[in-house]
């Protein structure tokens, strides 16, 4: 049973952000509800308004326009893994999608929810980073936006104001020669360790190498120092690199020991994911 | 969970001695801990702490009894709260040392930190690291606040 | 058949308007009412079982416009407006389901407290894609655990439901 709370519909982000900024920590928005739910079940939280932003218009859509691809905070991760513009400029995504939770979270959890909840064992939020999205965030007096890199502060934490409502991510279309991976280990339904990699291949040279990890630690991170590791290298050069990259990116993780697994065999799992991540777009 | 740390403070040993029995000071010094009050001087004190993980929030109102008092170098103390609102209790075991070294008073300290309850559905991992940045900030606020007083 | 529950004077309700297996209902809800206790102690339709509640498991799966959802972790008024179907009206008008046919003919439960469940998530996983490949079939299905059977029964089972509905 949840304890009993006030339901409001607002039908605008600035109304969203209005309530939010009334109601202040009494108040919480609700999408999918896959996490925030859980969480009230279990006692955990407790909020005397839930924030209904399912009736806000253009949340839900994902397009391509101008080299960007725009994905709604509002799409459910089954929009998502079955969304025709996505299957064509990011597979990897879809990819990723199609393995979140089981096929019920999937089909009422959001992509928006996912970021902002920012629980430690998610996906989206590591290949984003690698992709170089960025998340739309809007209040009452007007939108701004925030680089993944810098959206994911720590565990349950983003860098969103108290007021304010993510409304969209974007992602700017992969060139021609642009490809990407996300691998993930865990025996749970919350992964352990995830790994996302995007590079430009230009002949045999790697470019424009973006590294991230994710689920080992309480936040997605990006691994600078393995980026330019491995930047501009030729392809054999970085397969050679590799390990060192991946020692770096398993340090960088800020791997905790948890049920999950011990700090090494996460930090290990990280450069042995990075290796096949890398493998798996060269080839 | 167990925690080790150690810092190092420019002042004498009777002045951070000191300090740690002045309550109201040194309470200000653990960060989310606040409205400390003497029950028995020297072996009794209460306080609320308050700790926040994104959107998980806990308020402990707190005892803490002093259960061993060597002056001017060690103490043994145990603090337990329980917050039931969200079902869960915290116990934290302290063993503090302090010594001189050359001119400076070094204050070590092991913490045992127990969280019980519906809060360690959080991960141990995700309370070890709250924890050791608590533990943390307190130890450095003692330093900052001793060395800034003249 | 929907017992009113006894309410504060000033609690807020929503009314929901849904069709339910084919009929159309009406009911009050309070916002923090869970779909799974609408159902089952409101409506008296029992098969959705709570069993985790923590929507990994999959034994209180409904569909929702023909989609599984948990309804554990699903709020009630999200339904408005919406087509819901429980186990209780998989069977038409009494007669079997090709999926409820096939769960009997090849074994495809033991104690049966994962099948209302996995009756219909497979639904939607041949509705949706009426010839899946084992592969296909495993992933879709990934999320309703079954402890009794190892799996291979309804594996089967599915498989041979397909196979007849694509004869029709």
């Amino acid at each position: 049973m949840l304890k009993r709370f006030r339901l409001e519909e607002p039908e605008s982000a600035a109304e969203v952000s209005e309530l939010l900024g009334r109601f202040g920590d009494s108040a919480k928005i609700y999408a999918g509800g896959t996490e925030l739910l859980l969480a009230m079940k279990e006692g955990l939280v407790h909020y005397e308004r839930l924030i209904n932003v399912k009736k806000l218009k253009g949340l839900s859509e994902i397009a391509g326009e101008n080299g960007t691809i725009k994905i709604g905070a509002l799409c459910t991760h089954h929009q998502l893994e079955t969304s025709p513009v996505l299957q064509q400029t990011l597979p990897s995504l879809v990819k990723l999608e199609q393995n979140v939770a089981n096929v019920r979270v999937r089909q009422a959890g959001s992509i928006g929810g996912n970021l902002c909840f920012a629980e430690p064992h998610a996906d989206p939020g590591t290949l984003l980073m690698a992709l170089g999205a960025t998340m739309v965030a809007e209040k009452s007096s007007g939108p701004r936006e925030i680089a993944a890199a810098d959206f994911f502060v720590d565990a349950y934490e983003t860098s969103l104001k108290a007021d304010e409502l993510l409304t969209a991510i974007r992602v700017p279309a992969p060139g021609a020669n642009s490809r990407s991976a996300y691998l993930k280990f865990g025996y749970l339904e919350r992964p352990s360790v995830g790994v996302a990699m995007a590079l430009t291949l230009d002949g045999p040279v790697v470019n424009e190498v973006k590294i991230a990890v994710g689920c080992a630690g309480p936040a997605p991170r990006r691994v600078a120092e393995a980026e330019a590791l491995l930047n501009a290298k030729s392809k054999d050069e970085a397969v050679r690199l590799l390990p060192q990259a991946g020692a770096i990116a398993g340090r960088a993780s800020e791997a905790i020991s948890d049920l999950h697994g011990a700090q090494d065999y996460k930090e290990h799992i990280v450069g042995v994911l990075l290796k096949r991540a890398f493998n798996s777009i060269v080839s | 969970m167990q925690f080790e740390k150690q810092v190092e403070i420019i002042a004498p040993r009777e002045k951070v001695w000191k300090f740690i029995w002045d309550i109201d000071r040194f309470i200000a010094c653990v960060p989310g801990c606040k409205d400390a009050k003497t029950v028995e001087d020297g072996k009794r004190y209460s306080a609320v702490m308050v700790e926040k993980v994104g959107p998980f929030k806990v308020e402990f109102p707190t005892t803490i009894e002093v259960l061993e008092r060597d002056e001017l170098s060690h103490i043994k103390a145990q603090a337990s709260g329980a917050d039931n609102k969200i079902g869960s209790r915290m116990k934290i075991d302290l063993d503090v040392n302090l010594r001189e070294q050359d001119n400076k008073t070094v204050v070590s300290f092991v913490a045992g930190v127990d969280i019980l309850g519906k809060l360690a559905a959080l991960g141990h991992g995700i309370i070890k690291r709250k924890a050791d940045q608590v533990l943390d900030e307190f130890a450095q606020a003692v330093k900052t606040t001793l060395e800034g007083d003249k | 058949m929907s017992k009113p529950m006894t309410r504060h004077a000033d609690a807020q309700t929503i009314s929901v308007s849904f069709t339910l297996n084919g009929r159309l209902q009406e009911i009050e809800v309070e916002p923090n009412e869970l779909l799974l206790d609408v159902v089952r102690d409101r409506l008296g339709l029992t098969g959705a079982k709570r069993s985790c509640d923590v929507q990994v498991c999959g034994a209180c799966t409904l569909l929702v416009d023909g989609r599984p959802v948990s309804a554990c972790t699903t709020l009630a008024f999200e339904v408005r407006g919406r087509s819901v179907m429980t186990i209780e009206g998989l069977a038409d008008d009494g007669k079997l389901h090709p999926l409820q046919e096939a769960f009997i003919e090849h074994g495809g439960f033991q104690c049966g407290f994962c099948t209302p469940g996995m009756l219909l998530a497979s639904k939607a996983l041949l509705d949706e894609n009426p010839n899946p490949s084992e592969a296909e079939l495993k992933h879709f299905m990934h999320g309703n655990l079954c402890r009794c059977t190892g799996y291979k029964k309804i594996i089967e089972s599915i498989m041979a439901a397909a196979k007849k509905m694509r004869a029709r």
